[in-house]
């Protein structure tokens, strides 16, 4: 289902602004360099900026459209947006910042319950300190908990990561996925970070100066040899997602299970905010992956999955090998190996990994 | 020594009118302080630089001068006075009115200017972010702006009331020297100056007027103070 159209076109000092694009209701991630345009987007959306021409709607329901002059200001717009750095208001304790939107929501539009909202973001130890008392992370889930409880049909978040150092990042993501699959709210993250992007979604909308480049699964563009070039510099990455099977103390197991076989994980650290059921992105680099011709038996790595070449990706100096083993993974592989073992589209191959090479971002 | 300490009653009447003259005055200004305040922040135009002369005029005209302008707006004879006296019967010059007025006017610019810096300092983000939380541009103003200005607007509150107790020139010509009436305390101090053999009078007025000023600018700056401790915690 289209969550979001926009079709627009928008300048402001020298930088120009041209897309076109639908959303999906699950979770885009719009990636770019800094001022490619992404966060003009979201404040196009949001209303925060006026677009120049052009159409910007919700499902049926039209904000924008330049033709009639016809412009929702950005409180009524019923959009949630999560500043880079949260913005709560500095002289609101937490509970005063969460229930602010609330009186400007129709008792029947309400959503979610502040109960809920701390429940699932985990506050409930924070909701009498102030701002200035708490964390980047928990900031950050404040200021999710605060756009949350203004009701919005669509969730914008723009660089929530990059307040974040790398072990909260982890702690964001989930609460993400959660929002998204739980509350069913469409979100748009804007990132300069694609591993991190990637962990919350495989849907990309790619934006260089002020245009879209390309739009789809990660995968597919990484097909159409759209996304090598900015993967690379950011290091390759597969991801899979997984199910979270068992929660133990000092442990957790996922797995992953296809037509054509299952992967499991053990990893025994502890892991919090998620429940069992959840589903995570585990990422893998493709160079970590081999590829043979049977399955080997004679050998320690036990994740070995059966798949079908569906395409063979020669990019500058690198060659990378498209199999599809239940999901699509992709396997950097030399142009000597590629001729000794006769690799070809369409081809069976066996790709082996270490289970340790899988990596869990939490 | 009992005798010097003790206060005439036209003392207390000056005392007692300047306080009330400079709380009305400091009230009644400020609603006019805080919108001025907050358009001076928060909007920009070529045009700017006019509307700030403009305002900033009676902290550097004569006070006398300013008082002056009154008489020709507000006198009995002036644009809007004749107006004012012939269709209403309202006469404003020379009474507790013109003095609350002269002393408003008097002290606007700096109670503007203490408002200006106070929302100035608040990042406009914050403004932002209430209105995609539903907010339109007053209720965010009002539980945003507002709340977050409060120290500077109590300090531009008390410098207005400050300035409004040493209002002087414009008062004189504007309001007139009548005791109980238009004469405050710095009037009343002119007076006890003039007439010889007053000075014991004189003196206890000057220690009043000295008090009550220094109470008035330390309290501001103590709240000016807080703001920035407020602003830099945050």
């Amino acid at each position: 289902m289209t969550a979001l159209s926009i079709n627009i076109k928008w300048s402001k000092d020298n930088f120009q602004l041209e897309m076109q694009a639908d959303f999906s209701d699950g979770i885009t991630g719009i990636f770019g360099a800094s001022g490619a345009g992404k966060s003009s987007l979201l404040q196009l959306i949001a209303g925060l900026e006026k677009i120049d021409e052009g159409q910007i709607q919700i499902g049926d329901n039209i904000l924008d459209r330049s033709e009639t002059k016809q412009f929702t200001p950005s409180h009524k717009r019923r959009i949630g947006y999560v500043f880079q750095e949260g913005r709560l208001f500095p002289h609101m304790n937490v509970r005063q910042n969460l229930l602010f939107a609330t009186k400007y929501v129709r008792t029947n539009n309400q959503q979610f319950s502040l109960n809920e909202i701390v429940k699932l973001l985990e506050i409930e130890l924070l909701l009498n300190k102030l701002p200035r008392q708490l964390s980047g992370g928990e900031k950050q889930r404040v200021a999710i908990g605060r756009s949350l409880l203004s009701s919005p049909r669509l969730l914008l978040m723009d660089e929530p990561f990059s307040a974040l150092d790398t072990s909260l990042r982890r702690q964001i993501i989930p609460f993400l996925i959660k929002i998204n699959q739980k509350l069913k709210l469409p979100i748009l993250v804007v990132s300069h970070d694609l591993p991190d992007l990637l962990s919350l979604s495989q849907q990309l909308l790619l934006v260089k100066d002020g245009r879209i480049l390309a739009q789809g699964n990660y995968l597919d563009l990484i097909e159409k040899d759209l996304l090598i070039d900015i993967m690379e510099e950011s290091g390759l990455t597969n991801m899979i997602p997984f199910k979270i099977e068992h929660i133990g103390k000092e442990s957790f197991n996922l797995s992953n299970k296809t037509n054509k076989g299952q992967i499991n994980i053990k990893r025994s650290t502890p892991i919090n905010h998620f429940e069992i059921g959840d589903e995570i992105n585990v990422s893998i680099r493709p160079e970590d992956i081999a590829i043979a011709l049977h399955k080997v038996e004679d050998v320690s790595i036990r994740n070995q999955l059966e798949g079908t070449i569906l395409q063979i990706i020669k990019h500058g100096n690198h060659t990378y090998c498209l199999v599809d083993v239940g999901f699509k993974l992709l396997v950097t592989i030399t142009e000597t190996s590629q001729q000794t073992l006769n690799l070809e589209q369409g081809g069976t191959v066996w790709c082996l990994f270490k289970s340790m090479a899988l990596k869990t971002n939490i | 020594m009992t005798n010097f300490l003790e206060l005439t009653t036209i003392e207390w009447e000056a005392i007692s009118l300047s306080l009330q003259v400079a709380f009305w005055s400091a009230l009644l200004c400020l609603p006019f302080a805080i919108f001025t305040g907050w358009f001076l922040a928060r909007r920009h135009f070529r045009a700017k630089f006019l509307l700030e002369g403009f305002i900033n005029l009676p902290l550097v005209l004569p006070p006398v001068a300013t008082g002056f302008i009154l008489l020709l707006l507000l006198g009995r004879n002036g644009l809007i006075g004749q107006f004012l006296n012939e269709v209403l019967g309202i006469k404003i010059a020379f009474s507790y009115y013109a003095a609350v007025i002269a002393s408003m006017i008097v002290a606007f610019p700096l109670s503007v200017r203490s408002m200006r810096l106070s929302i100035e300092m608040i990042d406009p983000a914050y403004e932002e972010a209430a209105k995609t939380l539903g907010a339109d541009r007053w209720q965010s103003f009002f539980r945003i702006t507002l709340p977050l200005a409060l120290p500077g607007i109590i300090s531009g509150f008390i410098l207005a009331f400050a300035r409004s107790l040493g209002e002087f020139g414009a008062t004189i010509i504007f309001a007139g020297n009548i005791a109980g009436e238009t004469q405050t305390l710095p009037l009343a101090l002119y007076s006890a100056i003039q007439i010889p053999g007053q000075e014991s009078t004189a003196f206890r007025l000057l220690i009043i007027a000295v008090l009550f000023s220094f109470i008035a600018m330390a309290g501001s700056e103590l709240l000016v103070k807080n703001l920035h401790h407020r602003k830099n915690k945050t």
